[in-house]
């Protein structure tokens, strides 16, 4: 395996932070709840990119494993977070966030 | 003996303090493993003096929670107790047999070992011991034959002999005592029992409180013993008295540190707190809220004078202060004086002869305190005969009728069938207490009066003038009592309670009242205790050449060598002088005399009042109304201690809880936990529940931390 | 064995979490009584020629970057503790048999992982083990008082919990802050260890007097709420007043012995030069606990509460027969905890007996009850006359060696900073402890009877719907079989204190001596150039005048303290 030069790099972190800020904007201004958890899903990714190609970068390992393992926990967590958005639709029949709104101080 | 011969110097004492047995040796030089050898081993079975009392306390215990038991029908237990107490005295009589003049130790069992701290379950015998053991396991056995027919019928019928077993055991520890940690046991345990019996009918309040009562101010008095005994630790690194007094030997006022003569007064609290002297005397009149046996037993025969018995066995201590003895002489004069005032103006039979132990007991203390251990346990002796006999015979008049006990509601007894052997007992009971001619009380109270007059100390003529006082007002009362019940017009009221739950046969009203004569246990004992109470002073005449019998024994007891040696050293001899120059001179055969007269007086005074002429008394007592209301009211010493001392306790109790705990501390508690609250509660605000609100803060904070990254690259630091 | 012993517990727990309710009680007590079971064989094991030494040790190496270990093992102080523990719960869970009827599956549960907490503080040889342990306590006993409590209980479980909490993330930071000293020391070379000897010993031998002042701050922070002295004490008649019987009955008989045990295996060991210097302040408050409590005893109209403040009076003998540095002190300090734990606790549960009968702890509502239930009366006097140290029982050898130690500390023959004045105004409380507890006789036991008020039912109501008052029932077998064995340790230990007093001698005794020593080191390294093999020239009056200047050290050594006063012995 080759490591990576620092240009390429570059571009590899250019589109992991444009999936991030496009993931934050999205969860920010959206109030669908399954777009809102879809947007996390992109920052997620975003962070992950940006860790495998450091990883490349340093032709380190560690960045591949963490990859995998964020990979895992993101594919375990949807599946909760859906099955949530599901109980919350059940209960008041509507996916906006706004609805939820009992946790006010 | 003469003047001379009886004159060691003081730091020759130590030939003294060193126990009998080892005065033929001759040698004050002893080590301390040397005393242990002189110190014979004592008979094992002496161990049996407290074992029976307590087999016999845990076989009627185990009746008590039969539930089958039914104590109206059934004697077992009294006769269970009687039994055992009864081989408890013949042990004690064939242990006294053994000790003779000596001084032997018995080693039970290892109790408490901590450090240098060693108290064994172990016991000292000396003639002192022999006379407390005679006295104690004697009078209980004739008092539990006493209350086997006088409790008879009561729900509590086993209980009580189980109280009065224990009692007997832990008196027999405190007179056996080894070392002070074991005396302190029997000195509480009798002050359990004391509590205990004193609260047997626990159904009315006023027994309950009495009991409280005497347990409290003897736990004052016990205090201080507790304080005494570390000290004496502390300072002499032992508690056992062999070795102790082996520490002692040597010492004198001079050559000791302050802090040792501070002992005597700690103990000396304890003592006054068990034997009721001035200024915690209050519980004993109270006390006589227990069935009478136990007032007859505990407190008056044993228990209250334990205290004289402590000062007695540890009077080595006392001599090391030149200011203990005297004050204990003090104490004792006052309390002698002021309880027999008291006593004058009590219309209640049993608290008349509760002050009357009071007084008594001051005697005792006086005794002691003028260095005449020998008359203080002498008047111990004979008083527990008398008094228990006065004590039981108003038991009896008690039983008789129903309770009563007033004397201006009962008359002329000596009539009424039935009733003689009880009226001829109680008046050797009174003749003895007011110290009639050859009756035993009057040997044994003019031993400690002349001796007041003989041994030079602070004010201790003065302190005999108010023990003859004393002694007057003792023969008044006393005769009051006896000629207000047992002599005069017949008449009588029955009280208005029965110690038997359903004893129907006495009935309620007055006019079908028939009075309930006493049986033959009753009788039985109140003769023998008469016998005793008439005779047992000659113990102290005859059978040896200085007071006797009894002289021989204290005299070879461990502590009062020490006080009669101190009482010579003053040249205080009574006898010595004496013989010298002739009856004057001698006090104490002047004071036989002396105090002859002034017994008859007061019974004659008593006489014209109270039988021959009873509108007089009431008129004389009309016309120095406020000091009678005084008297009555005795002295208002109880109301004073409640409002001085119990009331600003209990309301320290209420500040500290209700301001102390409550407020104060709770407060800050909650004032600690109110501050989180609070900053809380300012940013609570910012929790609006809207999900884009936590996002916005997530990514404001996003963004903080990247400007501080950034801040952080550009200062430099890596 | 001792990893059984914590297990038993545990596993007893679970199964009787699994179990059908019917037979959970039943099972609680085998497991607790199969757990007395290996204590004794522990306790028969035992090698009693060396009860100083830490024995049956064991460790499993649990986190070894930080050097943590799950180790256990008991010096005789610990065994006797842990007698205490598991012959109490047994009784304790026998004495809650009918007194809890619902969800009671989970109420036994939790006397269970209890007891396993509890043991595992005395067996622990590791700080963690030890500080895990100690806090776990408090998360069985906030259920037992939050969810089987009476009406009081929410508040009563909040403050019990985070009263002692707070008091004891301070200790935690006591502890970690020695542990860190170690492993930052020439000693610890960077290892970092929570072994408690090895800390031990390096705080006595290694820190400053002001830096075993700080240590021990912390410490008493925890230890002193759970113990508890003066003024952290009101959340103790709080919790016991709320408490079910068998958590007033764990909290006075062991819980707050965790308390004591903690001053006794920390505080005094890992700052000998601290305590001395500190030892009159914490004397007074123990003292001012002992009257305080007392009088605001003796003013109680509810029953618990009276006991609840007796702990706190009583305690504070023990704290100070602890803190005189005597070995007899010492002594009657550990056998006040076992003394404490057996009468206190057994007058819990024979106030229990009686709540189960007349649903309430107003003393008010009490009166004659010797003449109803004479069985349960005489346990009752029994109980209340060893808490009050009658000679003959249990509770006097405690009291009096701790008044004893406390009254010979620091006569010159013996170490401590204390004296007579303290024993004596201590004494005190002997007369007010006769007097609160004499009245609560008398209110209670004594007097015209009282029959319980049939129109009041607890919250445990059981459908019994009297018409006409009835009597209540004197004390049942059951009940008779969970009070006797205490009874026994009573007499047994009052009369034969040996039984006691022999075995706990040679780590007390171990301990006294490694204090002096302490001192002795450290006059000599005041003194220039005398090396710390020689006996002092100053004695113990000298270390303690000069324990407060001890600026200067700290200055040049900077967190390695002793190292140049080692240095500067090792030159010589």
């Amino acid at each position: 395996m080759q490591p990576i030069s620092i240009i390429s790099l570059n571009a590899y972190l250019l589109v992991s932070a444009v999936l991030f800020a496009l993931g934050l904007i999205g969860f920010l201004t959206r109030r669908n709840l399954i777009i809102m958890f879809l947007c996390t899903e992109l920052m997620f990714q975003a962070a992950a990119i940006a860790m495998i190609a450091f990883g490349a970068y340093h032709m380190d390992i560690q960045g591949q494993v963490f990859l995998i393992f964020v990979l895992t926990v993101a594919a375990a967590e949807a599946a909760l977070a859906l099955a949530l958005v599901v109980a919350l639709y059940r209960r008041r029949n509507s996916l906006d966030a706004e609805v939820w709104s009992e946790m006010s101080g | 003996m003469t003047l001379e011969s009886m004159q060691p110097m003081l730091s020759e004492l130590s030939v003294l303090l060193v126990p009998a047995t080892a005065h033929g040796g001759g040698a004050a030089s002893h080590g301390a493993a040397a005393v242990s050898e002189a110190i014979a081993a004592g008979p094992w079975f002496a161990m049996f003096i407290p074992l029976f009392p307590l087999l016999a306390a845990v076989v009627c215990g185990l009746f008590a929670f039969t539930r089958r038991y039914d104590p109206k029908r059934s004697k077992i237990p009294g006769w269970c107790c009687v039994l055992g107490l009864l081989l408890s005295f013949v042990t004690s009589v064939a242990v006294i047999s053994r000790i003779g003049h000596d001084t032997l130790q018995v080693t039970i069992f290892e109790w408490i070992a901590s450090g240098s701290l060693q108290a064994d379950f172990a016991f000292y015998l000396d003639p002192l011991t022999s006379i407390m053991l005679l006295v104690v396991t004697g009078i209980s056995t004739l008092v539990a034959l006493y209350a086997s027919e006088y409790m008879s019928g009561d729900r509590g019928y086993a209980r009580f002999f189980a109280f009065i077993g224990m009692f007997v055991f832990a008196m027999t520890c405190l007179i056996l005592a080894d070392n002070l940690v074991l005396l302190y046991l029997g000195w509480e345990g009798v002050g359990l029992c004391s509590y205990l019996l004193i609260g047997f009918y626990y159904e009315k309040p006023s027994a309950v409180a009495a009991a409280k009562k005497a347990f409290i101010v003897n736990r004052i008095g016990d205090l201080g013993f507790a304080l005494g005994i570390m000290l004496t630790y502390m300072e002499f690194g032992t508690v056992e008295f062999a070795p102790l007094f082996q520490a002692l030997s040597g010492h004198s006022p001079e050559s000791v540190s302050g802090s040792v003569q501070i002992i005597p007064f700690l103990l000396m609290l304890g003592a006054f707190g068990k034997s009721a002297q001035l200024p915690l005397y209050v519980w004993l009149p109270d006390a006589m809220e227990g069935p009478t046996p136990v007032s007859a037993l505990i407190h008056a025969a044993t228990m209250v004078t334990a205290g004289v018995y402590m000062i007695a066995r540890l009077a080595p201590l006392f001599v090391l202060s030149p200011y203990a003895l005297p004050t204990v002489a003090w104490i004792g004069g006052l309390t002698a004086l002021f309880a027999a005032t008291i006593g004058m103006a009590q219309y209640d039979m049993k608290r008349i002869f509760a002050y009357s132990t009071v007084s008594q007991l001051g005697y005792m203390f006086m005794g002691i305190g003028v260095l005449s251990a020998t008359g203080a346990v002498f008047h111990l002796f004979t008083h527990a005969f008398f008094k228990a006999l006065l004590f039981l015979g108003s038991g009896a008049v008690m039983h008789g009728f129903a309770g009563q006990l007033d004397i201006r509601r009962i008359s002329g007894l000596r009539k009424v069938k039935g009733w003689g052997v009880v009226t001829w007992t109680m008046l050797v009971g009174c003749l003895a207490l007011a110290g009639f001619p050859f009756l035993s009380g009057f040997f044994s109270k003019d031993t400690i009066l002349a001796q007041a007059f003989v041994t030079p100390g602070y004010g201790f003529t003065i302190l005999g003038f108010m023990g003859l006082f004393t002694a007057l007002l003792t023969a008044y009362y006393t005769f009051r009592l006896f000629f207000r019940v047992f002599l005069g017009p017949q008449r009588y009221e029955p009280g208005d309670e029965h110690h038997a739950d359903d004893d129907g046969g006495h009935g309620h009203e007055a006019e079908h009242f028939h009075p309930h004569a006493p049986g033959w246990a009753i009788n039985l004992v109140l003769t023998i205790l008469a016998l005793g109470a008439a005779f047992s002073g000659y113990v102290g005449v005859f059978g040896g050449e200085e007071h006797g019998w009894f002289g021989g024994m204290m005299h070879a007891s461990t502590g009062n060598a020490v006080t009669e040696s101190l009482a010579a050293s003053h040249g205080a001899d009574g006898h010595a002088a004496g013989e010298a120059a002739g009856f004057w001179a001698d006090p104490h055969k002047w004071m036989m005399a002396v105090s002859a007269v002034i017994g008859l007086v007061g019974i004659l005074i008593a006489w014209y009042f109270h039988l021959l002429n009873r509108q007089a008394a009431d008129r004389l007592k009309e016309r120095v109304r406020p000091i009678a209301v005084l008297l009555e009211n005795k002295w208002y010493v109880d109301e004073g201690y409640d409002i001085l001392i119990r009331k600003p306790l209990r309301m320290a109790g209420y500040v500290f809880y209700l301001i102390g705990d409550t407020i104060i501390i709770n407060g800050l508690v909650a004032l600690g936990g109110a501050i989180p609250r609070l900053i809380g509660s300012t940013i609570k605000p910012m929790q609006r529940g809207i999900l884009h609100g936590y996002g916005l803060g997530m990514a404001a904070g996003l963004c903080a931390v990247l400007a501080i990254m950034w801040w952080l690259i550009q200062v430099g630091v890596t | 064995m001792l990893l059984a012993l914590l297990l038993i517990p545990l596993v007893t727990a679970i199964a009787v979490a699994a179990a059908p309710e019917k037979q959970a009680r039943a099972l609680a007590l085998c497991g607790t009584l199969v757990g007395l079971l290996l204590s004794i064989v522990i306790a028969v094991q035992f090698n009693y020629q060396d009860a100083g030494l830490m024995q049956m040790p064991m460790s499993i190496a649990w986190y070894d970057t930080f050097g943590l270990n799950l180790s256990l093992g008991i010096d005789s102080i610990s065994l006797v503790l842990i007698l205490l523990t598991t012959f109490l719960l047994p009784l304790t869970i026998l004495g809650s048999f009918t007194a809890v009827t619902q969800r009671a599956k989970e109420f036994f549960a939790w006397l269970c992982i209890l007891e396993a907490a509890m043991l595992g503080v005395f067996a622990a040889r590791d700080l963690i083990v030890f500080y895990v342990c100690f806090e776990f306590t408090l998360i069985p006993m906030y259920f037992l008082i939050a969810v089987y409590g009476s009406a009081n209980r929410a508040k009563a479980s909040i403050w019990f919990f985070l009263y002692t909490f707070t008091g004891s993330i301070i200790t935690l930071a006591g502890l970690v802050y020695v542990a860190w000293a170690y492993q930052m020391s020439p000693e610890g070379t960077g290892n970092w260890t929570f072994d408690i000897a090895t800390l031990t010993a390096f705080c006595s031998e290694h820190m400053t007097a002001a830096q075993q002042g700080w240590v021990l701050l912390a410490l008493c922070c925890g230890f002193a709420v759970k113990v508890p002295l003066f003024p952290v004490h009101t959340w103790l008649p709080l919790a016991h007043t709320e408490a079910p019987t068998a958590g007033s009955v764990v909290l006075a008989a062991v819980l707050l012995k965790l308390g004591t045990y903690g001053l006794f295996r920390f505080a005094v060991p890992m700052c000998p030069l601290a305590i001395t210097t500190y030892a009159p302040l914490l004397a007074v408050l123990c003292i001012i606990g002992i009257l305080y409590g007392a009088l605001i005893c003796w003013v109680q109209t509810d029953v618990k509460k009276l006991i609840a403040y007796s702990s706190v009076s009583h305690l504070g003998f023990c704290v100070l027969g602890l803190i005189a540095l005597t070995s007899i002190g010492i002594s009657g300090s550990v056998a006040y905890m076992i003394n404490h734990g057996l009468s206190t606790g057994a007058l819990f549960l024979c106030i229990g007996m009686i709540y189960e009968r007349y649903h309430t702890r107003a003393m008010d509502d009490y009166s004659g009850l010797a003449k109803v239930m004479p069985v349960w009366a005489t346990f009752t006097v029994f109980f209340i006359l060893s808490s009050v140290g009658l000679p003959g029982l249990n509770g006097f050898i405690g009291e009096f060696l701790c008044l004893v130690g406390t009254f010979i500390s620091g006569d010159g023959a013996n170490p401590g900073t204390l004296g007579p004045m303290y024993a004596a105004i201590a004494g005190f409380g002997m007369i007010l402890a006769a007097i609160y507890l004499l009245y609560l006789a008398g209110r209670v036991l004594f007097g015209p009877l009282k029959l319980p008020d049939t129109h009041h039912h607890g919250h445990d109501d059981k459908g019994d719907d009297h018409a006409a008052p009835t009597l209540p029932q004197d004390l049942t077998g059951r009940e008779v079989l969970v009070l006797v064995p205490i009874a026994v340790a009573c007499i047994v230990l009052g009369v034969k204190p040996g039984v006691l007093l022999a075995p706990i001698a040679a780590p007390i005794e171990q301990m006294v001596s490694a204090v002096s020593e302490a001192h002795t080191r450290h006059a000599a390294l005041l003194i220039d150039g005398a090396p710390p093999g020689l006996p002092p020239a100053e004695d113990d009056e000298a270390a303690l005048a000069s324990a407060e200047p001890m600026s200067r050290d700290i200055d040049t050594t900077d967190n390695r303290p002793s190292e140049l006063g080692r240095k500067e012995g090792l030159g010589q």
